[in-house]
């Protein structure tokens, strides 16, 4: 009878796998630490999310960094869902990157942040953006600026006949733009009129045109007001599956996928969606057009990620001047040209190369949007510092329920506001 | 022949049917990595590209280093498969052929980690490899994914079934026990071996969650992490998605050609825990 495998072969391969593993240990010692305190830094880690699918303009200001400085920053791209998880393992295992680009503030490192008031106050960094905690320490700065935003299938709409608020001209109202998308509706055979994705953030627009301020913390606890029951039935009367299909937002169907297939008139989406659709859409022209308002005229804006520098990691220094390097005008405005961006710092003007219509046009809604938008992003910013989390989203969330006719809208409002206040 | 056909026909036919049904999503999946991405969600649908391209494939090739991916996840995948068959066939062969209570203890005690599902474990074996010093290193995703209670009790139970008579005559003979086991027992256990490496390699070729929270260096990254990350905020780039996904199916795609006849053989032990 043959062994599987002989004496001798199976030593060999003890001691190749005890070889191989100790290689690992060994060789995993250097690395991301490397110019602990006091040394001089060479190399720092900077994780952030899907900057290669956003033209990679961080790895581009790093290698620019690099040229000038010698200092290596290297951009650790991690899943944009991951990366929260990421961040918590790496403070556990004391191991936080120099600096990283992050979705929110977490309770588990929000402690280990270091004040970037210089950063904001020299660069002159939108402040109302940046995560600013009661004793005036900065925690985070703005990276960029997304807003809510609708696109037209201008083919769809050329088709037609139909016309829409041009640049300059008065937006339309909600009735209007569901009128006239209805009649281009009509006139195509599209099979329906419009998707917005399944997020709180694109129907807090919506809400917000309509007069309401969402859901606001007044003396301590949550409290809507008067126009946002008739704005979330409208709403449910959009999501009747032939103006809106109803398997966007009652079971996760793909409203980028739908927009692009071509048979659908418009999509409520947002400014990040534009370097996408410049390249993955060919059959039809696309257009960015104002948000109807409802009489109010916003969108809902705000930092699209957020710089943070951690404490302790032995670079701190090093990191904080990366980041003040990269928010003088000069570099800022050479990453939103990069990466398509709206810019989170003041007073600078960004030249884009492709689709400068569509990215100006942003820009003016943002410049236009009432005041509730920044209030309620301020409001988010505080409770993220407060370290208030919540599992879900309750606007998301019990919106779905009431499409799903699982409840009534009163009852949705209530229980927004209940889950809301238990997170205090 | 009118026979045959008529008693095999339709159960061909239907495993046909069947086979078609299979291929189809994957036969999709490959032609639409050779895409454009315009086309990707055009309609009508379409099976076959209107252009073919092999802009996805060459952005995946340049934006990731798949050769240090490769490597990392080849490594990880057959180190710990070589040390989980040689570990579970000892523990399993021990636990089936030595008598003593403390034994049964101990192999109730390795069943019940079955019990708890590897993500209910995670905070303390993450605390226990940081603690270690396997934080950011291959070694921490290797060594606890080492032990794995499905080989133990599968190389038990088989062991269970090999007469005793067979080793007393070897230890009459004379044969030591690591001899009798390394000679005699493991080589009558190669189903089993081959079956727990096929499955030990698949598992740690395709983990995700706990190589995302050891591995923190990029250069150090498994290919499904690196994958990952082009699933971003907002958008999805499809088409390099597309192409990287098939660019790391390749290995195993090699890997099943070359041990066809061992994967086809082994007990189909599907579902099983890792």
């Amino acid at each position: 009878m043959n062994p599987v495998l002989g004496r001798r072969q199976l030593m060999l391969g003890g001691i190749a796998g005890t070889a191989a593993v100790g290689l690992g240990l060994s060789a995993c010692s250097d690395g991301a630490g490397s110019g602990g305190e006091g040394g001089e830094v060479t190399h720092m880690q900077f994780f952030l999310s899907g900057d290669a699918n956003q033209g990679g303009g961080y790895a581009h200001m790093a290698a620019k960094y690099q040229e000038e400085t010698g200092i290596e920053v290297e951009i650790v791209d991690v899943a944009n869902e991951d990366l929260t998880t990421k961040l918590k393992n790496a403070a556990l295992a004391n191991d936080l990157p120099a600096l990283a680009r992050v979705g929110s503030i977490d309770a588990t490192w929000k402690d280990v942040t270091m004040d970037l008031r210089d950063i904001l106050d020299t660069n002159d960094v939108k402040s109302e953006l940046a995560a600013i905690d009661p004793d005036g320490k900065v925690l985070s700065l703005p990276s960029d600026i997304t807003a809510v935003g609708m696109f037209l299938n201008k083919t769809l709409f050329d088709a037609a006949g139909a016309t829409y608020p041009a640049v300059g001209e008065e937006p339309w109202t909600w009735d209007e733009f569901t009128e006239t998308i209805r009649s281009v509706q009509a006139a195509t055979g599209a099979s329906y009129g419009m998707v917005m994705d399944r997020s709180a953030h694109r129907l807090k627009a919506f809400l917000y045109e309509f007069g309401s301020n969402t859901f606001e913390l007044v003396d301590g606890a949550f409290e809507t007001n008067e126009n946002t029951k008739p704005a979330l039935e409208y709403f449910y009367g959009l999501n009747d599956d032939s103006f809106m299909p109803r398997s966007v937002w009652l079971s996760d169907g793909d409203p980028n996928g739908l927009f692009k297939s071509g048979d659908v008139v418009a999509y409520c989406s947002g400014s990040w969606q534009i370097a996408d659709f410049a390249v993955n859409i060919a059959d039809f022209e696309w257009v960015s057009v104002y948000m109807p308002k409802q009489p109010v005229r916003v969108t809902n804006y705000g930092n699209a990620a957020s710089i943070v520098v951690f404490e302790g990691t032995g670079q701190e220094q090093a990191a904080l001047d990366f980041v003040n390097w990269l928010y003088t005008p000069e570099n800022y405005t050479e990453l939103s040209e990069t990466s398509g961006f709206l810019p989170a710092v003041n007073g600078i003007t960004v030249t884009y190369a492709d689709n400068a219509e569509a990215f100006e046009l942003y820009n003016e809604e943002i410049e236009a949007s009432d005041e509730v938008a920044a209030r309620l992003k301020t409001q988010d910013l505080e409770g993220e510092i407060e370290g208030r989390t919540i599992e879900g989203d309750p606007l998301r969330d019990e919106t779905v329920k009431y499409l799903n006719d699982e409840q009534d809208v009163d009852t949705t409002i209530a229980n927004i506001i209940e889950l809301l206040n238990a997170s205090l | 022949m009118m026979t045959k056909l008529r008693s095999y026909g339709p159960a061909t036919l239907l495993l046909w049917v069947l086979v078609l049904i299979y291929l189809f999503p994957v036969a999709w999946f490959i032609l639409s990595s050779f895409k454009p991405g315009s086309e990707l969600f055009s309609l009508p649908l379409s099976i076959l590209p209107e252009n073919w391209t092999f802009s996805g494939y060459i952005t995946a090739w340049n934006r990731f280093n798949f050769a240090q991916y490769f490597f990392n996840t080849g490594l990880v995948a057959v180190v710990t498969t070589v040390l989980t068959v040689f570990v579970s066939a000892m523990t399993g062969y021990a636990l089936a052929k030595y008598k003593a209570k403390w034994l049964s203890v101990f192999f109730i005690c390795i069943l019940a980690t079955t019990m708890l599902p590897t993500e209910v474990i995670m905070p303390s074996t993450f605390v226990v490899i940081r603690d270690l010093g396997l934080y950011n290193q291959l070694a921490g995703i290797i060594v606890p994914s080492v032990i794995t209670a499905t080989g133990i009790f599968m190389f038990r139970q088989y062991f269970k079934t090999v007469p005793d008579e067979l080793l007393e005559a070897a230890r009459i003979d004379g044969v030591g026990e690591i001899r009798a086991f390394f000679s005699i027992m493991l080589p009558l256990a190669k189903p089993i071996a081959v079956t727990l490496a096929i499955f030990s390699f698949q598992w740690r070729w395709n983990d995700y969650i706990w190589p995302l929270l050891v591995l923190n260096d990029p250069n150090r990254y498994t290919l499904q992490l690196a994958l990952r990350s082009i699933v971003g905020a907002d958008n999805i780039d499809w088409s390099v998605l597309l192409s990287a996904s098939v660019i790391s199916l390749i290995p195993m795609v090699v890997l099943f050609f070359v041990f066809q006849k061992q994967i086809m053989n082994a007990d189909m032990n599907s579902g099983l825990k890792d």
